[in-house]
């Protein structure tokens, strides 16, 4: 009915009312992004953004926990504090470990088994939910069952011994800073494999089936589809999942609280169970705020980094 | 030909053992769990492990169900999971969509804005958002809960829609914009069908999260009758002992709505649509 | 799929719009806006925030629920007591957030460390101000326990459970080590290491080098953590007294005879599965171990007795809790009230025979005399003492644990370890 082929504007003037209902659209057009951002921005603004501005001026003050308690600005004292703190570092470095230990397995796994569940046969719904079963169960839970599993008598140490007759099963995991962080990265990995797997089963679904057969025929092996074809048409999963993986490795605290309680000795403290220590124990939360702000500065940079050299997808505009 | 029908059959057998092998790992400490919940308190998490209880018995389902309105408590997460997932989801995706298809000024500071959010610690955000929920009267009250869980998930789920929504090739769009769509068909009727996978996904996600979500709602309920789940959970622990044959049980059967959620949705992972959609 | 959509956003717009319209009033139970200057004359409903509730044992808050309170509504016509159970772990967090916005009950049930800090930082009311009969409660309970809730001249609480830690052992190592009776010294302690060396049993177990575990021994060793008035602690916790009670410790460590449970090993068996199991001789424990073990291992007789005696006696620890009152209360005198029955007999009594032994001294003797299980304990807390009543006791545990740990490891001697803790106790109490 609309005869597109005409300019809007020729249009407008051959039909005045046209003319108004072109505006209109115009106007509306322009207001249609806002409409759609609205809901969504008005709750993130109000109880996400505004919470975060004031946590991170509780950091620059000797923050009193008392209602109406007035508390002494101190700049930057919580962040010099932070620097020359051991623990803060120690716990920056455990964290970092962490995520280095559980992050890669996380991705590749999870990759290879969506990759292996991904076609419509009755026995993978089965399978999915396996895999799904130990993201769902509560971290309290896990956390303790991995404490056992990682005891100086526990199941771990048993197998090793028993079973694959590595070594004499007397590793004393939880007792000593890297053996402990293995432990703790064991039950990261387990956990999260799940996760990482739905979201690839996800975008496996929008891999074009035709330049996979193309593919085939031109005579590309497993290995060179996969990185021909598969690879960069899940690139912003991949991208997501490495972008969400490092922020959640380095924001590990109810496994580690669990397991260790950042023993012995404070070796195994990552840092947000410092953070929370120094909050919801010593009642110091404007040192907390000062140690929240430093790792989630550290977590952008390394996201922003990420995505930079993920960016290039092609799909979005500039 | 025959070769690779032998391949084929290898190739499955391998696929089936590497899976099988993989689920074994995944289940077993599930399974200590299930155990663990059928053993009275005297049986629990011996060194060594036992995996068959024996003698088994069902009182600590019987103990969680029948002890202090466990049933409403389970109720109350129902309600609040389902409302804040349904809101979540629907809200999330209009903002992904205006991320992907529109272009307007500050875009993309808003959505390193919105990216900001997945950073934060929760932990930190907890006062100011206890006091803020205070002075807008949602203290001990579900709806406190499901307007914060919302708010927390809108990172997450937008991060997530915008690749997927970004990655529908635009020209479907801008055939459906030639025939008269407006940008809520669009979205409603093309984009949103075509990201079944996604959605599904983040349906999944955002009903675990507030499922599961612990620390908000100790914050902010204090009526007994407005629990949720994982603070009923935790009341399983006790100062001096903790009877994890309750825990245990308890937890199984907080664990089986979610399974229940991730069933019913996980069928949208395997679409087959998108490849008629998506041409050269 | 879009059907499913749809009904999916429907239902949870519905649900919304429900939730909205049932529950716009949202108030908070605390606040009570009849209440008068008067206490009596508009009823009032106290909330009390506790965790009485153990896990899934509802003993004692069946006995709190069914008994007490109703009693005391009874006696109180106009009041109200709605007790809320939280989970043991998240009190403080619970208290720390609702500090914080300004939404906290009228009572709690708090753990003995937290009182100074949460007075320190104004949370609390001053009992001892606000009950003018506030001396003659302090003056029935037990010092030790009474201490843990002064701050800055005054006192915050009443206490409102005790317990302590005793030394437990069983037949089975009391046979394997050759002895009749348990260690009652620190000598008898090193001999029966010495007895059980090579065999295939720890002679001590604890779980921690925070003041919890260690302050028995330094106390017994006649040591001390600082000086009367909390002012310093270099000289008395590296005093000559509490090295060597601490060496005694370590001694015993390096031979294998304490395992490395005590310094964090969170893998190995913890003191309540190991002296029943028969891997460990003695631990330090109290008073709630009787019904988890009659739970977990109906077997198993324990043997109390006192904590060895050093050159300081025989000095325990004192834990259990208070009672407070948050300063925001709009029902103070009713608040009282309650604090005063807490304090009575019919309550002592009551709670003792669900395990929480009485902080009131008649009450003590009396529940002592009706279940002798209660005797060792209620010796030991004649003579046990806090923890430092500071609000950074949290910080002071952290301190202990972190400068002891190398000491047992080997890697630094006891005086250094006890001296650089000192130091750092220091500059905690001259802050306050």
């Amino acid at each position: 009915m609309i005869d597109s082929t005409r300019p809007v504007a020729v249009r407008a003037a051959e039909h005045p009312s046209a003319a108004r209902t072109a505006r209109r659209r115009r106007l509306a057009g322009r207001a249609t992004p806002y409409l759609f951002l609205a809901p969504a921005l008005v709750l993130f603004v109000g109880l996400i953004v505004y919470p975060m501005i004031r946590a991170f001026q509780m950091s620059f003050y000797d923050w009193k926990v008392l209602a109406g308690a007035t508390s002494t600005f101190i700049g930057f004292d919580n962040y010099a504090r932070a620097m020359g703190d051991p623990v803060f570092w120690r716990g920056l470095a455990n964290s970092g470990v962490y995520m280095a230990l559980s992050v890669p397995p996380q991705v590749v796994l999870g990759l290879l088994i969506a990759m292996l569940l991904k076609s419509k046969s009755p026995s993978q719904p089965v399978y999915r939910v396996l895999f799904y079963l130990p993201v769902v169960t509560s971290w309290v839970v896990v956390s303790l069952l991995f404490k056992y599993l990682f005891a100086d008598q526990g199941l771990i140490n048993w197998a090793l011994a028993d079973v694959l007759h590595l070594g004499d099963g007397s590793t004393s995991w939880l007792s000593s800073r890297w053996t402990a962080l293995i432990a703790i990265s064991a039950l990261g990995i387990w956990k999260g494999i799940g996760w990482s797997m739905m979201i690839f089963l996800a975008a496996l679904q929008g891999v074009p089936e035709s330049l996979e057969e193309a593919a085939l025929m031109d005579g590309a092996n497993r290995w060179q589809r996969f990185r021909v074809v598969t690879v960069p048409a899940i690139r912003p999963a991949l991208a997501f999942v490495i972008v969400m993986l490092v922020i959640g490795g380095f924001n590990v605290f109810t496994s580690v609280l669990l397991m260790t309680g950042g023993g012995p000795g404070g070796q195994t403290e990552v840092l947000l169970t410092y953070m929370y220590r120094q909050a919801f124990t010593n009642l110091d939360f404007g040192y907390g705020s000062a140690i929240a702000v430093l790792l989630t500065m550290i977590v952008l940079v390394l996201s922003l980094a990420q995505m930079r050299i993920f960016h290039g997808t092609g799909q979005e505009e500039g | 030909m025959r070769s690779r029908d032998r391949t084929r059959t290898s190739s499955v057998v391998a696929r089936h053992a590497l899976l099988s092998v993989g689920a074994l790992i995944m289940l077993t400490p599930f399974v200590y769990m299930v155990s663990t919940s059928l053993k009275s308190q005297a049986y629990v998490l011996t060194i060594p492990p036992q995996f068959i209880p024996n003698p088994a018995t069902i009182g600590n389902y019987v103990q969680v169900l029948t002890t202090q309105n466990f049933v409403t408590y389970f109720m109350n997460s129902v309600v609040v999971s389902t409302t804040a997932t349904g809101i979540s989801v629907l809200i999330s995706s209009m903002m992904a969509y205006a991320f992907a298809r529109f272009r307007f000024p500050g875009r993309e500071l808003l959505f390193r804005l919105v990216l900001v959010g997945l950073m934060v610690p929760a932990m930190m955000l907890i006062i100011p958002q206890f006091i803020l929920a205070k002075q807008l009267s949602l203290i001990d009250s579900l709806q406190g809960l499901v307007i914060f869980y919302v708010a927390a998930s809108i990172s997450l789920n937008t991060f997530l829609l915008r690749g997927f929504f970004a990655s529908i090739p635009r020209e479907l769009d801008d055939a459906m914009q030639v025939d008269g769509a407006n940008a809520w068909t669009r979205y409603w009727r093309l984009v949103m069908p075509l990201s079944t996978p996604a959605l599904a996904t983040t349906t999944i996600f955002t009903f675990l999260a507030t499922w599961d979500e612990f620390a908000w709602a100790l914050t902010i309920i204090n009526d007994p009758a407005k629990r949720t789940l994982p603070l009923a959970i935790q009341l399983f622990q006790g100062q001096n002992a903790t009877q994890w044959g309750l825990v245990f049980a308890a937890s199984v059967i907080a664990v089986l709505p979610v399974i229940v959620v991730f069933l019913i949705f996980q069928k949208y992972f395997v679409q087959g649509l998108t490849t008629g959609a998506v041409k050269g | 799929m879009k059907r499913s959509l749809t009904t999916l956003t429907v239902t949870s717009v519905v649900a919304a719009a429900t939730l909205a319209l049932a529950g716009c009033s949202g108030s908070s139970p605390t606040a009570d806006a009849s209440d008068g200057a008067t206490e009596t004359v508009a009823p009032v409903t106290l909330t009390m925030w506790g965790t009485y509730g153990n896990g899934g044992n509802t003993a004692q808050t069946d006995v709190l629920n069914q008994t007490l309170i109703p009693s005391f509504e009874a006696s109180h016509p106009g009041i109200t007591v709605d007790y809320v159970d939280i989970p043991y772990a998240d009190l403080k967090q619970k208290l720390t957030t609702g500090a914080a916005a300004d939404e906290l009950p009228d009572l709690v049930r708090s753990d003995i460390g937290w009182v100074a800090q949460f007075a320190s930082l104004g949370v609390l009311a001053p009992l001892d101000q606000e009950m003018d009969d506030f001396s003659t409660y302090a003056d029935a309970t037990y010092p030790g326990s009474l201490a843990t809730n002064a701050w800055d001249g005054h006192h915050y609480g009443l206490p409102l459970d005790t317990n302590t830690r005793v030394l437990v052992t069983s037949q089975a190592a009391l046979d394997a080590a050759g002895l009749s009776e348990p260690p009652a010294t620190f000598d008898d302690l090193q001999a029966m290491a010495t007895a059980l060396a090579g065999k295939d049993i720890a002679t001590f177990a604890d779980s921690g080098l925070q003041g919890w575990n260690i302050l028995p021994w330094i106390w017994s060793g006649g040591g001390e953590i600082t000086d009367a008035d909390l002012t310093t602690s270099t000289g008395y916790l590296d005093g000559a007294e509490s090295v060597a009670a601490v060496q005694m410790l370590v001694d015993l460590y390096t031979q294998g005879a304490i395992p490395n449970l005590i310094t964090g090993n969170s893998g190995a068996t913890s003191t309540s599965d190991g002296l029943p199991a028969g891997q460990y001789a003695t631990i330090l424990d109290g008073p709630w171990m009787r019904d988890i073990w009659a739970g977990q291992y109906p077997e198993f007789a324990p043997i109390y007795a006192p904590v060895p005696a050093g050159p300081g006696g025989s000095i325990s620890v004192v834990g259990g809790e208070n009672i407070v009152i948050p300063a925001t209360t709009e029902h103070m005198d009713a608040a009282t009230e309650f604090v005063r029955f807490t304090q009575s007999e019919e309550f002592q009594l009551a709670m003792a025979t669900v395990g929480q032994m009485p902080v009131v001294e008649s009450a003590g003797t009396k529940a002592a005399d009706a279940d002798p299980f209660y005797a060792p304990f209620a010796t030991q807390l004649a003579t046990a003492k806090p923890r430092l009543v500071i609000p950074q006791s949290s910080e002071v545990d952290s301190i202990l644990s972190t400068e002891l740990t190398p000491a047992f490891e080997g890697t630094t001697t006891v005086q250094a370890a006890l001296t650089s803790a000192a130091k750092q106790i220091d500059a905690l109490l001259t802050s306050n």
